[in-house]
């Protein structure tokens, strides 16, 4: 089963709004930043979508990417997550 | 008054992880379950929110000889099952506590049903005797933490109503963030906050009150306290950091802060003074040594959200960890007006 990048977009916008409790997630602009004056995630909030992401779709964003540079925008996230379920890691 | 407890299992509840014990479950935590006793005695219902096949359940209902009021055994989020259990029962989120073991499932569960009073495991005792949970007699230390409890809850319902941004609703509370360096009166509870800090802790490891003493005394470092106030009430000494400094680098070898503190704004203010002493000192550079755990994912959040970056992790030992730079010369991030520095 494959999942079109839109969808998946999609649902990365809703669980935004959800976490952060606005609307606003769902129209903002793809380049829009994830913390601070973005979308506004804070560490707590940070945490709370990286647990999500980790349950959801099985990928650690906070054990493999240590800059965190996959929350530089929501469109990073999206295609971040899209990646790494085209091309799951082999387990060490 | 809280009507329920819900507890997690694996490694809560359970000396030990359900699924990875073979033929033979885990036996259940002897202090705990005395816990869960005492309270049942006073009237107090018991659910199970746990990540688990539902025989874990009927296990944990075999072994501890309690039948539980709810049990919900699945693999979706803390806070859902938790839903799922107050909506059972018939009680709303202020109504219930929360036990589990995993800093990061308290969060989520803290996040998204503020009402709840969420406990690791190690405060479940203590918070026992408080007469939120039907406790008769009241110590000096238990009212002290009671009320905290009530502050904590006054606050999170008034910014679950509160209609602006994060920011403002910090300043309407009148949050206060003083960061000082700390003295010798402060030594016991920087060492406690060493041993019980995990969500925002850079090394996950315990310092003596020797050697913070060391470091006060020292030239070459820099040992600051955290205090945060506001006008629900005053938390007292929050957080702290040690700075080994010298006029090439200032290197930051503990950031720790009380997860008591946690999204009050106090780990942003903390970087952000760190950032802006370090210019006014003349000195490049930053780097904070942390360890990388799953444990303290919101401080690593808060480092790059600082903008801190890393290269590779370090080749050292068992504990994975990484050094976390950032140059003093470019935009610094900013410090709110209700942080006072050291002048």
């Amino acid at each position: 089963m494959t999942r079109g990048s839109a969808d998946l977009t999609g649902e990365i916008r809703l669980l935004l709004a959800e976490i952060t409790g606005d609307r606003a997630a769902i129209e903002a602009p793809l380049g829009t930043p994830l913390l601070r004056d973005g979308i506004g995630l804070d560490s707590l909030g940070g945490t709370v979508l990286l647990t999500e992401i980790k349950r959801r779709y099985r990928i650690d964003i906070a054990d493999e990417d240590l800059n965190l540079d996959s929350l530089a925008s929501i469109g990073a996230l999206a295609s971040y997550v899209q990646a790494r379920m085209a091309a799951p890691r082999s387990p060490q | 008054m809280i009507k329920c407890v819900i507890w997690d299992l694996d490694n809560t509840l359970l000396d030990g992880v359900f699924l990875e014990s073979g033929d033979r479950p885990p036996p259940v935590s002897t202090a705990l379950s005395e816990v869960l006793h005492d309270l049942a005695g006073r009237g107090i219902l018991h659910a199970i929110a746990s990540r688990n096949p539902p025989e874990a359940g009927v296990y944990t209902e075999q072994a501890t000889g309690h039948r539980f009021a709810a049990v919900v055994c699945g693999w979706g989020a803390k806070s859902a099952a938790i839903d799922a259990i107050t909506a059972e029962i018939g009680l709303t989120a202020d109504e219930v506590a929360f036990v589990d073991d995993d800093a990061l499932e308290r969060a989520e569960v803290a996040f998204r049903l503020p009402e709840v009073l969420v406990l690791a495991p190690q405060d479940l005792r203590e918070a026992a005797a408080l007469p939120l949970l039907g406790a008769p007699a009241s110590t000096e230390e238990a009212r002290r933490r009671g009320e905290l409890y009530l502050q904590r809850r006054a606050r999170r319902e008034e910014a679950r109503a509160f209609g602006g941004s994060r920011e403002d609703f910090l300043r309407h509370c009148g949050t206060r963030v003083t960061i000082a360096p700390a003295s010798a009166a402060d030594l016991p509870r920087l060492h406690e906050l060493s041993v019980r800090t995990h969500q925002f802790n850079s090394t996950g490891s315990a310092v003596a009150e020797a050697e913070f003493a060391a470091m006060l005394r020292s030239a070459d470092h820099q040992v600051a306290a955290v205090r945060l106030a506001d006008r629900f009430g005053d938390d007292g000494l929050v957080g702290a950091c040690v700075i080994a400094t010298s006029p090439a680098s200032w290197q930051v070898r503990l950031l720790m802060m009380s997860c008591r503190a946690l999204g009050r704004g106090v780990i942003d203010a903390l970087l952000a003074w760190i950032c802006r002493a370090a210019r006014a000192e003349g000195t490049d550079e930053i780097a904070v040594t942390c360890v990388i755990s799953p444990r303290n994912v919101p401080l690593r959040i808060a480092l790059t959200s600082a903008g801190f970056r890393t290269g590779k992790e370090l080749e050292a030992g068992a504990t994975r960890t990484a050094v976390y730079r950032r140059p003093t010369d470019d935009a610094l991030p900013e410090l709110p007006d209700w942080v006072t520095v050291p002048a």
